[in-house]
């Protein structure tokens, strides 16, 4: 390879934001040339070309097994041409898998799952390296490096104390909360959220996120789906640095495809930021178990880089190794704690609200298993059962402190005998609270202990 | 729209590069190809050679795609009074580059003048829109 332009000294043209293009030409010499929707850096002699379709580049390669390609710095506006030997079709393993990912998560965000995907990985030497001189009639911007001595020093400082946070975290509330308060703290990436597994390791549930508001607590995802359940289910890292054009690219196949059929999946709605335009998805994974997906969106394209990629999935590591220690434990006080002395108001009988100035109505629909609090849905399932066992207790006995040891005890509530993600069941539940109504809360008293909280009177109905 | 050119010299080597232009006054039957001289030099050399040229006309924002496969009957430099015509193609160029991101400041450094103009004699036409109809022939 030629000169000081090196692959890894380009690695910017690679993340996709700007397409590059491909010239190849047939057995007769016949040039085709066409726009490539990935170049991915391989080492630092190769580069892979994503094969989604039969189509002309690859029938070219099969006769003249050579290629041009031109990439551009979406910092610099660059441009740099590759001379490229193929050399063989990857199907299968770690190159292809990971290349894949990015198709697959594109695909089945935009309804094309298993209609558009990678059919291989094609693999080419790297011979030569040029920069187009005269691409730019003035000398590019002079782009720092992605990151100082400072930068590195900085971010390690920041792997400590997110550590520390999380090892000195109590509960699983307080250790998202934590994890992702640091990551806001000394990265700031200001749009994060994490999604836990089910006990059915079908289903992700949103337990904790920054910079959505509260809305998006109890959001859910099928494992498989969407950007962020094909990530849970591949439990693979997925970064994408040019999201916008990656959905357009699937837009624009599935426009294709579409005609005259009618069994493409809907679009999914993205899972967080509507004009994000980079994300970065983390599975939380213990051993081959799946805890759940660590995702950051941002609205900056190049906001994610490699750097970040590697980092954070050290911080991932930490993350999954907490809840799973959190939502593993056992050993809850079996004493009840010093609740602080607080008010409190007890649920009172039935039909109170039409007597009472400030009084919610609970009803469980028993056929839906879910619960409306003043004719809104609230909540459903299991932390709905939990919900309305410590309402009917507290209304029949005035208890108002409960632990989360009777609540594992008590079968009617359907909590699975191992890994019953009690917790974060309990966290959607109070997020939920807060969300839809504030003045009953479920407060953490001490470790697997909560009280009710309620200011007014409650009324239970069940149907 | 985005233009793209590729060629391949004598020994079946392929090169490429970014056009400005493409314009046609007989229904795509034949076409002029706009390539800012600094960036095409080896492309004009192939061309020079083999006189074989594919060009490729892409709705960036839609992926909308055609591509034309021909022969080059001529190569020469542009005239001064093409020259706002090339100009404006790049602003438009740069319009749909700010849209995705990228900032007019650096757009406006994409040298595109002075150009070299390709006449292009087309033999055949083919869909490229990604998808399963790419690589189609359009008659």
């Amino acid at each position: 390879m030629s000169g000081a332009v090196n692959l890894a000294s380009i690695s910017r043209c690679f993340h996709g934001l700007i397409p590059s293009i491909i010239a190849t030409a047939d057995g007769r010499g016949v040039p085709n040339v066409t726009y490539i929707s990935q170049v991915y850096c391989v080492d630092d002699r190769h580069v892979a070309l994503s094969c989604q379709f039969f189509n002309k580049t690859r029938r070219n390669l099969d006769e003249n097994p050579v290629a041009c390609v031109e990439v551009i710095d979406p910092l610099t506006l660059q441009a740099y041409r590759l001379r490229l030997k193929f050399l063989r079709s990857e199907k299968s393993g770690p190159l292809f898998d990971t290349m894949a990912l990015r198709i697959d998560a594109i695909a089945s965000h935009t309804g094309m799952k298993g209609v558009f995907r990678l059919l291989a990985a094609d693999v080419f030497a790297v011979q030569s390296i040029e920069l187009v001189q005269g691409f730019l009639t003035e000398p590019p911007d002079d782009v720092q490096s992605q990151m100082s001595l400072d930068g590195f020093r900085t971010e390690l400082r920041g792997l400590q104390l997110v550590s520390e946070r999380i090892n000195q975290a109590t509960d699983l509330e307080s250790l998202l909360d934590h994890a992702l308060r640091a990551v806001e703290d000394y990265f700031n990436f200001a749009h994060t959220s994490v999604l836990l597994a089910d006990e059915t390791g079908r289903r992700l549930v949103t337990l904790a996120s920054r910079g959505y508001g509260e809305s998006g607590i109890g959001a859910e995802v099928t494992v498989g789906e969407g950007l962020i359940g094909t990530v849970a289910r591949e439990r693979r890292l997925l970064r994408l640095t040019s999201l916008e054009a990656d959905l357009r690219y699937g837009r624009a196949i599935r426009r294709e495809t579409a005609s005259g059929r009618r069994d493409l999946d809907a679009e999914i709605p993205l899972p967080g930021l509507p004009d994000a335009q980079s994300l970065l998805a983390i599975p939380l994974v213990v051993g081959e178990r799946l805890i759940g997906v660590f995702m950051a969106e941002d609205r900056d394209p190049m906001r994610f880089g490699e750097w970040h990629e590697a980092y954070l999935e050290i911080i991932a590591n930490q993350i999954a190794l907490g809840i799973d220690r959190m939502l593993d434990r056992q050993d809850e006080a079996t004493e009840p704690a010093s609740v602080p002395k607080r008010p409190t108001a007890s649920p009172a009988p039935a039909g109170v609200c039409a007597n009472a100035a400030r009084c919610r109505r609970f009803i469980y629909y028993r056929s839906d298993d879910a619960i409306f609090v003043d004719d809104q849905y609230l909540i459903r399932n299991i932390p709905a059962r939990i919900l309305w066992k410590v309402l009917g207790e507290s209304q029949r006995t005035g208890r108002t402190d409960f632990s989360n040891r009777e609540m594992r005890l008590d079968a009617s509530l359907g909590l699975p005998a191992v890994k019953d993600n009690l917790e974060s069941r309990l966290i959607l539940l109070r997020h939920r609270l807060r969300e839809k109504c504030p003045d009953l809360q479920l407060v953490s008293t001490a470790r697997g202990r909560f009280a009710l909280r309620a200011e007014g009177a409650i009324e239970l109905v069940e149907r | 729209m985005s233009v793209l050119v590729g060629t391949v010299d004598a020994q079946g080597m392929p090169s490429c590069c970014r056009a400005i232009a493409i314009t046609s006054t007989d229904d795509l039957r034949t076409v002029a190809v706009y390539l800012p001289i600094s960036t095409s030099q080896r492309v004009i050399q192939d061309i020079a050679t083999t006189h074989r040229l594919a060009v490729a006309a892409t709705h960036i924002v839609e992926h909308l795609s055609i591509q034309l496969k021909g022969t080059a009957d001529s190569a020469r430099l542009a005239r001064p009074d093409e020259a706002s015509l090339v100009e404006n193609r790049q602003a438009a160029f740069g319009d749909i580059i700010h849209s995705l991101g990228v900032p007019r400041r650096l757009t406006r450094r994409i040298a595109c003048w002075p150009a070299f103009v390709v006449d292009m004699r087309v033999d055949e036409m083919f869909e490229q829109t990604p998808g399963p109809k790419a690589g189609t022939r359009i008659t």
